[in-house]
């Protein structure tokens, strides 16, 4: 297991608060960037850590979505300001947060979950499917060295090569590719419909990228619909590479006293039990989780 | 605000108003009436973080159950208007790992713990009972017989022999107070709360969660995992009101509210309607501090009712037509 000791990650560091909107863009179809003000909670993000978002006084919709880190916001002096997270428009909730304005007020609460935490690799390869991959510019930052999360910040050792293999059901779907490639990542792109990259599945993107990486040190970060979470753990199985995934299963609270968001995880002497993505994850090792 | 300065501030308001806010339920005395729902606060440890637990009136942790249970398949939750679905299905490591693993942390907080449990049967009733009255940090036990996602989970809360029974059984083999939860899914609640009263229940928790299932047409399946669910939030805040009102009139003992409570003029109206505690659930997903928040509120909503205790305005309602509306103009 790649991982440190298993803890369930409580929110204990978390804030709950209501908070501003500064900005609220759209990025791709469907897709915006919601910029919120809370110095406190972006000193204490790490990549790969969520929050739960909800419109300030509303009973319906009534409860908080999960929405992971897309990055923390930091003034011209490099002080921490806010938050950015990056939402798909699916439903009644996310209708409305499209809608809003600079000054509107949401609660939220965290930073929460264990985040993905950082090893020593040579090539860090991140799979993202849809709104999956809101995660990956902070973690790509990190292991590149331009910017450190965590109060004290964090120290991360670095890959020396970062790839992103991102697939969308199109190219209008595709949101902050140039960030990416800004940030110094080797991006592969697939669409279902051929209208950007390769035509057909992220998967086999991620096995071409595979072919041609030489590398020994090789680690793999994923998050996107199961189906192809379950695919990219299977590849790296068979070719034996570390591979860590973050679940997307439904949440109420975030904070692990609901029992709604468990997954099927491993234990020892081929058992599994359903264990709570919230608090237990949302990262988890691919080999413990039982698809 | 830290949890210190929270709490010198209602130190001073309960100073300046003289408010007493605390309420007894039979034999067990509270600090205040504000409790946490089974189901919705994890073990408590959970929220250590977030919320200030030895403020609380008391923390009812999830339920447990005999045996470890797995609980069932997802999807476990989903929303609906202003309210959600669960059907967890009393997903729990069993009593022995809740005596080692959570009881030690609850009994760290000054908030009571009232220990909610499960069993399939009178015997598992009486088993677990036994089992907590000799643990350390047990104030209270409150006996689930209505949780609508277990198989036979109900019986217990849908026949009055079977709840008196029940009741009895746990009451006459233990030595903490008792309350017995109700489910609002029978056709007369109060003949229930009458039998979980002749059965010695020191207190009564009305409502559990109304069953109610939740429909993906386009894919012809049901969102649940379990096909159906028990409904909780503001949607079902009216129905719960309506129970409190309905059982506090039907029996002598103390009755704790539950259902859709959010804001602190929820929590007035159960006290009004007969309620001598409250419990909130779903409101602790939607807005994780929220117990405490009302808990500073409620002094102030006390004094504005015109009393000086928690205790003074239970079961306050009066039997009065109800007050024309006033137009906005003439205030």
């Amino acid at each position: 297991m790649s991982n440190p000791p298993h803890s369930p990650h409580y929110a204990d560091q978390a804030i709950s608060c209501t908070v501003s909107v500064l900005e609220n863009l759209q990025i791709a179809r469907n897709t915006y960037r919601l910029r919120f003000e809370s110095p406190q909670m972006s000193r204490r993000f790490l990549p790969g850590q969520f929050l739960m978002l909800r419109l300030a006084g509303l009973q319906d919709p009534l409860l908080g979505r999960p929405l992971a880190l897309y990055d923390t916001v930091c003034k011209d002096d490099g002080t921490p300001r806010g938050i950015d997270v990056v939402y798909l428009v699916m439903g009644k909730m996310t209708s409305l947060l499209a809608e809003a304005s600079p000054g509107d007020k949401l609660s939220v609460w965290g930073p929460l979950g264990n985040g993905f935490y950082p090893q020593p690799v040579n090539h860090l390869i991140m799979v993202a499917g849809g709104v999956g991959y809101t995660p990956f510019p902070a973690v790509a930052r990190e292991h590149l060295g331009s910017r450190q999360y965590g109060q004290p910040a964090r120290t991360t050792p670095g890959a020396s090569r970062v790839s992103m293999c991102y697939g969308a059901r199109s190219a209008e779907f595709l949101a902050g590719i140039e960030n990416f490639s800004e940030i110094g990542v080797e991006l592969h792109l697939a669409t279902d419909n051929g209208s950007r990259g390769h035509h057909g599945l992220v998967t086999d993107v991620l096995e071409q990228v595979l072919e041609q990486s030489d590398s020994d040190s090789r680690r793999i970060l994923c998050c996107g619909p199961e189906p192809m979470m379950k695919r990219v753990a299977e590849i790296a199985e068979q070719q034996q590479i570390d591979c860590d995934v973050s679940l997307e299963t439904p949440m109420a609270c975030g904070i692990g006293i609901c029992f709604s968001c468990v997954a099927r995880v491993r234990e020892e002497a081929d058992g599994w039990d359903y264990k709570r993505t919230c608090v237990d994850g949302p990262v988890f090792d691919a080999r413990q989780i039982r698809w | 605000m830290t949890p210190e300065r929270a709490k010198e501030a209602v130190a001073n308001m309960c100073n300046e108003t003289g408010m007493d806010l605390s309420t007894q339920l039979g034999r067990l005395r509270l600090r205040n009436p504000i409790l946490v729902a089974s189901g919705t606060f994890g073990y408590a440890r959970e929220m250590k973080g977030l919320v200030d637990l030895n403020r609380l009136g008391a923390i009812v942790p999830k339920t447990i159950t005999q045996q470890p249970r797995l609980g069932n398949t997802p999807r476990r939750t989903v929303e609906t208007p202003a309210g959600m679905l669960n059907s967890i299905g009393l997903d729990n490591d069993g009593i022995d790992a809740f005596i080692l693993n959570h009881l030690p942390c609850l009994k760290q907080f000054e908030a009571a713990t009232i220990v909610s449990i499960a069993g399939r049967t009178e015997a598992e009733f009486i088993s677990m009972a036994q089992k907590l009255d000799q643990a350390e940090g047990v104030s209270a036990l409150e006996l689930n017989i209505s949780c609508p996602n277990v198989t036979g989970g109900v019986d217990f809360g849908t026949d009055p022999e079977a709840c008196r029974r029940v009741v009895q059984g746990v009451v006459r083999s233990c030595g903490v107070p008792v309350l017995a939860k109700l489910t609002p899914n029978v056709t007369d609640i109060a003949a229930i709360a009458q039998a979980a009263a002749a059965g010695g229940a020191d207190a009564i928790s009305v409502i559990n969660t109304l069953l109610g299932m939740a429909v993906n047409w386009r894919g012809r399946r049901p969102i649940l995992g379990n096909v159906m669910g028990g409904l909780s939030g503001p949607a079902i805040k009216p129905v719960a009101l309506r129970c409190v009102y309905q059982v506090a009139r039907a029996v002598d003992v103390p009755v704790v509210g539950i259902g859709g409570i959010s804001t602190i003029d929820d929590v007035m109206e159960f006290l009004v309607a007969g309620a001598s505690a409250i419990q909130l659930g779903t409101a602790n997903f939607s807005d994780p501090t929220v117990s405490t928040r009302i808990l500073d509120q409620l002094p102030a909503a006390l004094a504005e009712a015109g009393v000086s205790s928690a205790m003074e305005i239970v079961g306050t309602l009066e039997n009065k037509p109800p007050q024309p509306a006033v137009p906005d103009c003439c205030h």
